[in-house]
C-alpha cells in the first residue's frame, strides 16, 4: 500500500463508509431510556437493517447508548466501560438529562452536563426520545462517521487530563484506584 | 378486628406500661416507646406477640424540635395486624441502639439511615459505605442540606435553562396555533 497523504485519506474514506454500516451499540441501559431501546431494536422499528445492532460486551461494541441520567456511582463505571472499549468508538447522549441535567437538575447524585466527563458525539434531546428519534440520531452518528468527523476518542486522549480532573472532582477515591488510560 | 387490636393494645401495656398508645382505624397499632426500650419492645413484639415480620424502617428529620424520628413497622402474618414503633433520637448525637440480631434485614436500612441522617448504630454488622460513594458533605437526607447549592459547587449547569419557557406556550406561539381551552390548564 503506498503511504503517500492521497491514498490513505481513500482507504480512511472506505474504512468509515464501513464502519458507518456496521455499528454495534452498546446500550447502557441504566437511566429510564433504556425502555426505549426495544422497540428501536425489535420489529417495530427494526433498527438493524439500517446497520445497527446490539453488541454483547464493550470490546466488540462501536458506539455506547448512554439512556438517561447517570449517577456520581454509575458514572465511575461508564467510564471504565469506555475506556474498554476499542477504538473507533462513539459516546451517544440519550435523553434531556445527559444534555443538561433533565428533570434532576438539581439533584444530589446525578450528574448535569455527560460531555464534562466523556467525549459526546451525538446528543438525541427529548425526555423521552422516541424509537424515530432514536433512529434519527444514529443515523446523524452514520452521516458524521462517514464524514469522518466523529472523533471523540482522539478528542479524549488529547484533554486526557481535563476529562480526569473533571472524573476526579466528583469521585476523588476511585479514580486514584483506577488504572491508567494509556492503550 | 376491634377485639384482636384491644387484647393486643392489653398485652402490650401488660408488659410496657410506659409506652404510649395513639388510636388509629383499620388494623393499625400505633406506639411510641423511649429509645432505649426499643430493642426489648422489638424483640418481646417477635418473639411474644407474633409481629415476625419488619416490613419497614422509616426516619423523620424534626429539625425544628432538634430531634430524629425512627419507625419501625411490623406485620403479624396471623392476626393480620401492622404495628408502628415510633421513637425520637437527639439530633446532634444521633446515637441508636442497633437491632439486626432480631431481624437480619434490619441491618440495610440501619445502614442506609447512617449514609443518610448520619445516625450511628454502634456494633452494626458490615458498617461501611452503601449507597453514596466518596461522599463528604453533610448527610443528604437532612433537611439543613440543601441540593442545590450542593449542585452549584459540584457540577455545572447548561445555559438555557434560566429562562424557563413553557414548551406548549412557546411552540403554539411558533406555529401561530391556539390552545385549547381543556389545555390551558396544563400550561403555567
Amino acid at each position: 500500500m503506498y503511504n503517500d497523504k492521497n491514498s490513505k485519506k481513500i482507504v480512511e474514506t472506505i474504512q468509515n463508509w464501513a464502519r458507518s454500516h456496521s455499528v454495534w451499540v452498546l446500550a447502557y441501559g441504566t437511566g429510564c431510556g433504556a425502555i426505549e431501546i426495544a422497540p428501536t431494536m425489535t420489529s417495530r422499528y427494526d433498527a438493524e437493517r439500517l446497520g445497527f445492532r446490539g453488541a454483547a460486551t464493550p470490546r466488540q461494541a462501536d458506539v455506547m447508548l448512554i439512556t438517561g441520567y447517570l449517577t456520581v456511582k454509575t458514572v465511575k463505571r461508564v467510564v471504565r466501560v469506555y475506556e474498554q472499549m476499542q477504538s473507533p468508538k462513539y459516546v451517544v447522549g440519550f435523553g434531556s438529562c445527559t444534555i443538561n441535567g433533565g428533570m434532576y437538575y438539581d439533584s444530589y447524585n446525578t450528574i448535569n452536563l455527560l460531555d464534562k466527563y466523556l467525549p459526546v458525539d451525538v446528543y438525541i434531546n427529548g425526555c423521552m426520545p422516541r424509537p424515530e428519534a432514536v433512529i434519527a440520531g444514529l443515523a446523524k452518528l452514520q452521516q458524521i462517521i462517514r464524514e469522518g468527523k466523529a472523533n471523540g476518542a482522539e478528542k479524549y486522549l488529547e484533554n486526557l487530563d481535563w476529562y480526569k480532573a473533571n472524573q476526579r472532582k466528583i469521585a476523588p477515591k476511585w479514580i486514584a484506584k483506577a488504572p491508567d488510560y494509556n492503550w | 378486628m376491634k377485639e384482636i387490636k384491644d387484647t393486643m393494645i392489653a398485652k402490650i401495656k401488660a408488659a410496657f406500661p410506659e409506652a404510649v398508645n395513639k388510636a388509629y382505624d383499620g388494623n393499625r397499632l400505633d406506639f411510641t416507646v423511649h429509645k432505649d426500650a426499643i430493642p426489648g419492645f422489638l424483640s418481646h413484639m417477635k418473639e411474644q406477640l407474633g409481629f415476625r415480620h419488619l416490613s419497614h424502617i422509616a426516619y423523620v428529620d424534626w429539625i425544628e424540635e432538634n430531634e430524629f424520628e425512627i419507625v419501625y413497622i411490623l406485620w403479624s402474618p396471623e392476626e393480620k395486624v401492622k404495628l408502628f414503633i415510633h421513637t425520637r433520637i437527639d439530633r446532634e448525637n444521633p446515637v441508636m441502639e442497633n437491632i439486626d440480631m432480631i431481624w437480619r434485614q434490619a441491618n440495610t436500612y440501619q445502614r442506609e439511615m447512617k449514609e443518610m441522617l448520619g445516625i450511628e448504630f454502634p456494633d452494626m454488622v458490615a458498617p461501611d459505605e452503601f449507597i453514596l460513594e466518596d461522599w463528604d458533605d453533610i448527610p443528604p437526607f437532612r433537611r439543613d442540606f440543601d441540593t442545590l447549592e450542593y449542585v452549584n459547587r459540584t457540577f455545572w449547569h447548561r445555559p438555557g435553562r434560566e429562562d424557563a419557557q413553557d414548551v406548549r406556550e412557546t411552540i403554539t406561539k411558533r406555529s401561530g396555533e391556539e390552545i385549547p381551552d381543556f389545555a390551558k390548564k396544563y400550561s403555567r
